[in-house]
């Protein structure tokens, strides 16, 4: 078997008294699409805010392309450090909220990281942004301001962004949630694209459709722990756990 | 009542002796102009320094939220008796450190500039925190999850749009430091209220003290309308739901 992408090892997190997280063990195969579905407070967003490090692990060991990269609880606080830089160069991550640049244009947004981060010239860093963001369908909103941007075209430039540090893994927190009923599709829409393409992708959502259709494999998450995985079809149609019976079908009452 | 006016309010007085009066607000607004400079960049340094990550840097954290807390604490006036009276006598300093009379100021000047940064910066910095504090938490994220440093997100992204979010607080700050600057006429700074005592004990008659606080309101009246209106356009911002854009 080949050198997993990612490899979480008995991941625990806790917030204070709270454990949000209780020994996750999962490997991500290099091109994998992995829907994680569970009940709001289950761990699951906290479980993506690990594998980058905005929210370091208090136990447990993540492996990036072979490398480990958690140094305890200080691995994502503090100054900037060489995990730090491995990780962050190579994971792009989408929240829910979009959490655009709201002072700085579309392409402004896109082009930011890959000037101060990686040092590009502004010509090749507009060149490439320009190229991203006609990709994800905004090539008449390069001047925009995120305000001026629907909730749908702001998340496909926020995906624009985080494609620009030409990541290796691309981790989307609910990015749907937000979202009017109308503009999730195009969202999906440039997800799915991503997926086809080969990207790795841990994808944290609610919509069941899409895991289906896009999903490698789906895992389902309750109170910390990894309650049942497996291919889209079996958890989704056949599940075995009792929890993922009761919310899958709570989530498909709506 | 008529005493009482021509005490404070002789016209004869005030003509007579306007050009000082003036002279000596002059000197307050320079005072001002220069103390607000220095205050505004050790006020951010100051917030940024209460801001760093991490638990190696608690130390500075800790030392910075003290200095904050107690240089707002004690009066003005403390501070300045401390350091035009304390400074002189550090004798491991240089002469021109010890009685700074730099550019054709003279010492008294430059000790009301150092005391009045160091407290004003102090209040400063709290506003920055609180701008800083204003801006979404997803920003600071969203900018450490493409790469960069807490550095470079604090000055590229939170700062950015932290400052767009005071301007209100900031400008009453300045308004109260003009006010304090008459202060340093407790170490013979020659400003417009020292002046106006002056006149006070040669003339017996007060009206030159009104004269210069009238020449105070020139100023900060229109400033503190410029508040209120600088607030209700924020606020109307806010409603509309809008984000303050930098322009």
């Amino acid at each position: 078997m080949p050198e997993p992408m990612l490899r979480l090892q008995g991941i625990n997190k806790r917030f204070g008294a709270l454990e949000v997280l209780k020994g996750i063990d999962l490997d991500v195969a290099r091109g994998e699409v992995i829907c994680v579905l569970g009940p709001s407070g289950s761990g699951k967003s906290t479980l993506l805010r690990c594998v980058n490090l905005l929210e370091p692990p208090e136990q447990g060991e993540i492996f990036l392309e072979g490398q480990g990269i958690c140094k305890g609880p200080d691995s994502g606080t503090g100054e900037q450090s060489w995990e730090l830089d491995f990780v962050r160069q190579r994971v792009g991550m989408v929240f829910q909220q979009f959490n655009l640049f709201p002072h700085k244009t579309a392409l402004e947004n896109v082009t930011m990281a890959p000037e101060k981060v990686l040092g590009q010239a502004a010509a090749e860093a507009s060149a490439k942004g320009t190229a991203l963001l006609e990709r994800v369908g905004l090539a008449d909103k390069l001047g925009q301001y995120p305000q001026r941007l629907s909730g749908g075209q702001q998340q496909r430039v926020a995906i624009a962004r985080a494609l620009a540090m030409e990541p290796h893994v691309m981790l989307f927190d609910e990015v749907t949630s937000a979202l009017d009923p109308e503009l999730v599709k195009e969202v999906l829409d440039v997800m799915r694209e991503l997926a086809e393409e080969g990207m790795t992708m841990i994808v944290v959502t609610h919509e069941l459709g899409f895991a289906r259709e896009v999903g490698d494999r789906v895992v389902f998450i309750d109170e910390g722990i990894i309650v049942e995985q497996g291919k889209p079809a079996d958890v989704l149609d056949n599940p075995r756990e009792e929890r993922t019976k009761k919310f899958l079908g709570l989530v498909l009452e709506r | 009542m008529g005493e009482f006016f021509n005490q404070y309010f002789d016209f004869d007085v005030m003509g007579a002796h306007f050009s000082e009066v003036l002279e000596g607000f002059l000197r307050n607004l320079l005072l001002f102009a220069v103390v607000v400079v220095l205050a505004l960049s050790w006020g951010l340094i100051l917030a940024l320094m209460r801001q760093l990550p991490g638990r190696k840097l608690l130390p500075i954290r800790g030392l910075t939220i003290a200095y904050i807390d107690v240089l707002r604490a004690i009066p003005i006036l403390i501070i300045i008796l401390l350091i035009s009276g304390g400074i002189p006598y550090l004798e491991f300093l240089p002469k021109e450190i010890r009685i700074p009379q730099w550019f054709g100021q003279p010492d008294p000047f430059w000790f009301g500039v150092l005391a009045l940064t160091l407290v004003y910066g102090a209040y400063m910095a709290e506003v920055y925190r609180a701008g800083i504090e204003a801006v979404e938490p997803g920003q600071m994220e969203a900018a450490r999850s493409l790469g960069m440093s807490h550095g470079q997100a604090m000055r590229h992204v939170v700062v950015p749009q932290a400052v767009t979010k005071i301007p209100a607080p900031m400008l009453n700050e300045m308004i109260s430091l003009l006010k304090d600057t008459t202060l340093v006429s407790v170490i013979a700074y020659a400003e417009s209220v020292l002046i106006g005592r002056e006149i006070l004990a040669e003339r017996f008659n007060s009206s030159a003290i009104i004269l210069a606080g009238a020449m105070f309101l020139v100023i900060t009246l229109p400033a503190a309308r410029l508040v209120d209106y600088l607030i209700r356009r924020n606020q109307g911002k806010v409603a509309r739901g809008a984000h303050i854009e930098v322009g």
